[in-house]
């Protein structure tokens, strides 16, 4: 019989693994920029960028957007994706690639919206502005635009709004963000609506009020500066009260934003046209260029880079939605002058470390988990994921793309030794007095990428004089896996990226230690009062002076605690067809700006 | 996972005719009196120039797998060092992790290239994963024939209750889906011994893999030996032999299993091939060996990726592949030849 | 022939429900949790009990094997809606009914099998019935040979580089591409050309060489024999006799290639990124989608249960010798 080959199944093992963590993440860097000879982005090109969002005005939230220079109108662009989109309903919408969908045809209270430098400014999407804070930043009130409807033209209500929200709390909702029901209701949110809004009970007023049709009042117990950036997570896009039909809104969600779903094929494609009653005046950032996009969602990563490097027939009307280029031909894109100015390059928010499970006894010595971040050999494994374009030495666990991040930061001093310390590994593993052949368990996804990383991972540990145990786990499961506070292994790699520009999108779910749960994110299992403390006051603080208070936190974790080394930032590098127009790096994103394209001849 | 194996298969399913076999025997027989029907047989494949050549091949493939250790030895690499992370080799990989040298990195130091991102020596790596698949296809085939053979037998000799049950079972294990059916069970085999903290050990992969691939592997052997056997009950000179008077034993023995031992051992030789890529199709899917463990199927796979930007790292265990496949064909045609010479060429 | 098509049938239903049963019973086995799976990235231990009620694993797995067994016949009602009969459940992953999900994949498949077994039939024949009928000559010699070597490739390997030929390099022809044939019979058949094509290089070699075979151990069948010495001509023993005689095994080979094809052909829809039920499984069983994985099992078994019975009645139709047991 003719075999299959792996490429196609591990691709979607790859896309499974990536979803798990990607999230629909913020960065800031231009990537457009090229820095001397070598066209990858560079970490310093990201520090220019990343500060602190600003919050629009009204003025500022007053649509239409601005005009793409150049653009034209009418044509469909056809998308590349290697599996389907996980969820089309917005409240189970956390990962990336329901997230760039979300772009097209949901609409929320906020949005980012990006200057052609890659500044941010959070501003009103259907609200007016992005948002009234008052009582010391525990309320926050959103006024809604006028002429704001769904796709069959019912116009918007803050009923609207108070739905989307406490729809969360019921059973239909599993997969999507939980920061606002948290920050209204505690932990155990769902225990406080049940039903969610189904069975006609609403949360009270002190929690979340709607005084009249156009107005929604958050009521919080402690001050919640980043409501506005949470609210602008794809998790939060409005669903009408009229149009939700619980479980079945999956499949065919209300479109409030450009393009509404015509035609879907699950696992194999989806049509979007025009919605006729997006209404361009109330939209600050979207554009309505092309008639429609047409997704295929069954070409792997290959394919589709070999289709765009070839860019013959139709494919020149592709882009690719969320997959970055193969690794294999990273080469082939960018060293073609004709292919590379079609490439979009930034960073990815996913800083690469390898946790230590501090549970474990083999790793409670801060010297060993010392040893091992020297002697780890950074530029071998970002090699593992596509060379310098795939990635970046990581000197700390702050993304490039993250408010706060100090390219100069690198206390393992991994620039000096990028194949890794194994002088001074092995002295510090002395200290500690670890004897030669002791086990050492790592666990790692049995995607491509981390197979190849084993193998570096294993002759590290051996050299230190380790007895490495592999462990392989289905890459679907993989981050449920080591997600177990009790899981049995000493050494994993995780990838984690910020859900909106903010160091609390990191610190907060990874290394604080009150957070520690089955599922949960702090894979390594810190718990220093210390972090804990510093991380309840900088989530209370103005972005501005909360800045300080995570730098101070960051380097605590990183210098003092060593819970997790750092291995690499991930970079983002796409591929779109030649007849694309306004195709450029989105650092709302971190993937093409979706919002802004067009096609040249249409 | 059974398509080429079947290529030949039916052709046993026409029954052969022993009378015909005893005169074409007899006519090259004459003035050699006194030889076995082996030493015909051997006579008959020694003429035969293709399969004298492809049968060196194929034993210069078993050597290769078996001598792997020495030949690496005398080599001075073996399949399982980082060559680009040790120091002694600089600038193997260039900038996009790709062999520096131009053609996958051949050089007197590294005969076949080395792997890109990690750079193993891609000739051992060879050497090693031939070893690794040719020994487990060995113990699938020969598993497969002996269970294929039994069933087959009973079930077509017996006929009634016992040749439909056996047949329902036969039919049950054909009703499998195979590609999905190894994709899906394989991790279940395995989580089904190891415990989930401990390095899965490669021993226990290999087991896994040939029950999984056994379970499967069998049928089509059953039903070959099933039909034929159905075919020759039906047969004057087995009717002959039941009328006078000779055990069921006896009848199997000496009328039915002479008969069918040529499409059985030109099935089994279509069987090895096939069982290689089925546990290439394991490796492939990432059920199979693992890393660092070498495997030919898993090369030349990830080597067919990206075969543009670096041909020679799939052009040697491809080729490798497709020659052994071929020779191996092309073998068993010339064993059925020399077992049977009355089909020719 | 009635009693022999009742038997069967049952037998094939029997069947279907063992295997149904085979894998939900051992995908149990493994320690495992399903909800784990469905859920993304906020995978709290509250999270994956809502998702364990929303997929009904919360009863016991014999209850959950009943209900989806029953769902098969009588249908079922699911939040999402009620899942008409034949209901292979709801898939653990996308929340599709999995009948759905297999009908839309169905027909890129029904139609890769189908061009890919006319242009391979009618090869792989022609090219052996001439070869068998040239037997011994350069003609011969060549067809075989040739067919030796393709039947050692594999689609894997052809199929990159006839893409990398006839698509990157050239641009002469599209990526293939699925079309409704209700809608476009002419974008259907270009748009599948090239998987077709490649398909029958590598298939046809099969058929070449068995009905080259087949043919020339017909002709000194007996029966063949007597009839050309009656004086009968070459053609028509041939094409009347030899034929006929050589048609069990090619039937047998079909019946093996449609229902693996039928069932998935993973390795030609992945290699030319086409969605059809071959994918479908792959997906399923690398997510663990137990209703999926299970649906498409079934669906490759019946395929697979009603080819063998075809074939079986073709045995006894061509050989009458071979009596319907």
């Amino acid at each position: 019989m003719k075999l299959t080959r792996s490429r196609s199944m591990r691709a979607i093992v790859v896309a499974v693994a990536a979803g798990s963590l990607a999230l629909t993440g913020c960065s800031n860097d231009n990537g457009k920029k090229d820095n001397g000879k070598d066209g990858s982005a560079k970490k310093e090109d990201a520090a220019k960028q990343s500060k602190p969002v600003a919050y629009g005005d009204a003025a500022a939230s007053t649509g239409p957007a601005k005009e793409v220079a150049g653009a034209q109108s009418g044509g469909t662009i056809g998308v590349y994706l290697q599996s389907d989109l996980s969820h089309l309903d917005p409240g189970q919408i956390y990962v990336s690639d329901a997230g760039q969908f979300s772009r097209l045809t949901h609409r929320k209270l906020t949005n980012f919206l990006e200057d052609k430098d890659g500044n941010l400014t959070v501003v009103g999407d259907i609200a007016t502005d992005s948002g009234q804070s008052s009582n010391g930043g525990k309320t926050w009130t959103f006024t809604l635009k006028d002429g704001i409807k769904d796709d069959e033209g019912n116009e918007i209500t803050s009923a609207d709004v108070r739905h989307t929200i406490e729809r969360m709390y019921s059973k239909v909702i599993f997969d999507g963000p939980s920061f606002v029901q948290t920050w209204l209701s505690g932990k155990d949110y769902r225990k406080k609506l049940p039903d969610g809004p189904y069975k006609g009970k609403h949360l009270p007023d002190d929690v979340l009020e709607t005084p009249d049709d156009k107005t929604i009042v958050f009521h919080f117990d402690q001050p919640r500066p980043d409501l506005p950036q949470a609210l602008a997570m794809a998790g939060y896009s409005i669903v009408p009260e009229k149009r939700d039909t619980k479980e079945k809104y999956d499949k065919a969600p209300a479109a409030l934003g450009p393009y509404k779903i015509a035609e879907r094929k699950p696992g194999k494609s989806l049509k979007m046209v025009k919605n006729p009653h997006w209404d361009p005046k109330t939209d600050v950032v979207r554009h309505q260029y092309v008639d429609g996009y047409d997704f295929t969602t069954t070409v792997e990563q290959a394919s589709q880079t070999k289709r765009l490097v070839a860019d013959q027939g139709e494919a020149k009307n592709f882009i690719q939605f969320t997959t970055s280029v193969d690794p294999g031909q990273i080469q082939d894109v960018v060293s073609d002058p004709e292919v590379n100015k079609r490439t979009i390059k930034g960073f990815q928010p996913y800083v690469w470390q390898m946790n230590f499970n501090l549970n474990k006894d083999v790793v409670k010595d801060k010297k060993v988990r010392d040893a091992i971040t020297y002697a780890i050999p950074n530029k071998s494994m970002i090699g593992a994921d596509g060379g310098k374009y795939g990635g970046e030495l990581a000197g700390g666990l702050f993304a490039p793309t993250l408010p706060g991040y100090d390219p100069e930061y690198d206390p393992f001093e991994k620039s000096k030794t990028p194949m890794g310390n194994m002088k001074k590994a092995k002295e510090l593993l002395k200290e500690a007095g670890v004897k030669e052949g002791t086990k050492i368990t790592y666990a790692h996804a049995n995607s491509p990428r981390a197979e190849k990383q084993k193998l570096i991972i294993k002759r590290t540990l051996e050299k230190l004089g380790f007895d490495p145990q592999l462990k392989s786990i289905d890459a679907a499961t993989y981050y449920e896996q080591i997600g177990k506070v009790k899981n049995p292994y000493d050494l994993y790699i995780t990838g984690w990226g910020q859900d909106w520009p903010s160091p609390g999108t990191v610190v907060t779910p990874v290394y604080d230690g009150d957070l520690i749960s089955d599922g949960a994110s702090n894979y390594s299992h810190i718990n220093d009062p210390k972090v804990n403390e510093l991380i309840q006051q900088a989530l209370t603080e103005e972005p501005e002076v909360a800045a300080k208070t995570w730098e101070q936190a960051h380097h605590r974790i990183v210098e003092e605690i060593n819970p997790a080394a750092p291995i690499y930032y991930a970079k983002q590098l796409q591929l779109f067809g030649s007849n694309i127009g306004g195709a450029r790096y989105s650092t709302e994103s971190s993937y093409v700006n979706i919002n802004d394209l067009y096609l040249k001849k249409p | 996972m059974t398509s080429p194996v079947e290529a030949e298969d039916a052709q046993a399913s026409t029954a052969l005719d022993e009378e015909t076999e005893s005169k074409a025997d007899g006519k090259e027989t004459k003035g050699h009196t006194g030889r076995s029907p082996g030493q015909l047989m051997w006579a008959r494949f020694k003429r035969d120039r293709t399969g004298v050549v492809c049968a060196w091949v194929v034993i210069a493939y078993f050597a290769i797998a078996l001598l792997a250790p020495v030949i690496s030895w005398l080599y001075g690499k073996d399949p399982y060092t980082l060559y680009a992370l040790e120091p002694d080799y600089p600038f193997l990989l260039d900038d996009f992790e790709m062999p520096a040298g131009d053609l996958g990195g051949m050089s007197g130091e590294f005969w076949f290239g080395v792997e890109p991102v990690i750079g193993r020596d891609v000739f051992t790596m060879l050497l090693y994963g031939m070893r690794t698949s040719l020994f487990m296809a060995f113990i699938i085939t020969f598993l497969s024939v002996a269970t294929g053979v039994l069933i087959g037998m009973v079930s077509g000799f017996f006929g009634g209750k016992v040749d439909y049950w056996l047949g329902r079972t036969t039919d049950f294990f054909l009703a499998f889906p195979s590609q999905l059916f190894f994709i899906a069970f394989m991790p279940i085999v395995i989580a089904l011994f190891v415990d989930p903290a401990d390095e899965t050990p490669t021993y226990l992969r290999a087991v896994a893999m040939v029950l999984v691939t056994w379970f499967l592997g069998w049928m089509g052997m059953a039903r070959l030996v099933r039909s034929s056997v159905l075919s020759l009950r039906e047969r004057e000179f087995v009717e002959a032999a039941k009328v006078s008077g000779a055990s069921r034993w006896r009848i199997v023995r000496k009328e039915i299993l002479p008969n069918i031992v040529t499409p059985i051992l030109v099935q089994g030789t279509y069987m090895l091939p096939s069982a290689i890529l089925s546990i290439a199709f394991l490796s492939f899917v990432g059920v199979g060996f693992v890393e660092p463990t070498p495997d030919w199927g898993r090369m030349f796979a990830i080597g067919a990726q990206n075969y543009e930007q670096n041909p020679t790292y799939m052009f040697f265990p491809g080729i490798a592949l497709f020659v052994f496949v071929l020779a191996f064909n092309l073998l068993g045609d010339s064993v059925r030849d020399a077992f049977d010479p009355k089909t020719g060429r | 022939m009635l009693q022999f098509l009742i038997r069967r049938l049952t037998g094939a239903v029997m069947i279907m429900f063992l295997i149904g049963a085979f894998t939900f019973f051992l995908f149990y086995t493994v320690p495992q949790d399903f909800a784990a799976l469905s859920c993304g990235k906020n995978c709290t231990p509250e999270n994956i009990a809502v998702i364990r009620e929303n997929l009904g694993l919360d009863k016991p797995i014999t209850t959950q094997f009943w209900e989806f067994m029953v769902g098969i016949v009588a249908g079922r009602d699911f939040a999402a809606g009620s899942c008409p009969a034949p209901c292979l459940g709801q898939s653990f992953a996308s929340g599709e009914f999995v009948w759905d999900s297999i009908m839309d994949r169905f027909p890129l498949t029904l139609s890769l099998t189908i061009g890919g077994l006319v242009i391979f039939l009618f090869l792989g024949l022609a090219s052996g019935l001439l070869a068998a009928w040239k037997r011994g000559t350069a003609v011969d010699k060549t067809v075989s040979g040739a067919s030796m070597v393709l039947s050692s490739f594999q689609i894997y390997f052809l199929g990159p580089i006839v893409l990398g030929l006839l698509v990157y390099q050239t641009g002469w022809m599209e990526n293939p591409k699925y079309h409704e044939f209700t809608e476009d019979p002419l974008a259907w058949a270009v748009g599948l050309l090239i998987p077709w094509a490649v398909m029958a290089t590598i298939f046809v070699a099969q058929y070449t060489r068995m009905s080259r075979s087949t043919m020339i151990e017909q002709l000194q069948e007996e029966h063949v024999r007597t009839a050309r010495a009656k004086g009968m001509g070459r053609k028509y023993v041939f094409f009347r006799y030899a034929w006929r005689g050589s048609l069990t095994p090619i039937v047998t080979i079909i019946g093996m290639d449609l229902s693996s094809l039928l069932a998935g052909g993973v390795v030609t829809e992945f290699t030319f990124d086409l969605a059809g039920i071959g994918r479908l499984a792959v997906e399923s069983s690398v997510t663990k989608d137990l209703p999926l994985t299970m649906g498409v099992m079934m669906f490759g078994a019946f395929f697979i249960l009603i080819l063998n019975i075809i074939v079986d009645l073709c045995y006894a139709y061509i050989d009458p010798r071979v009596r319907l047991a």
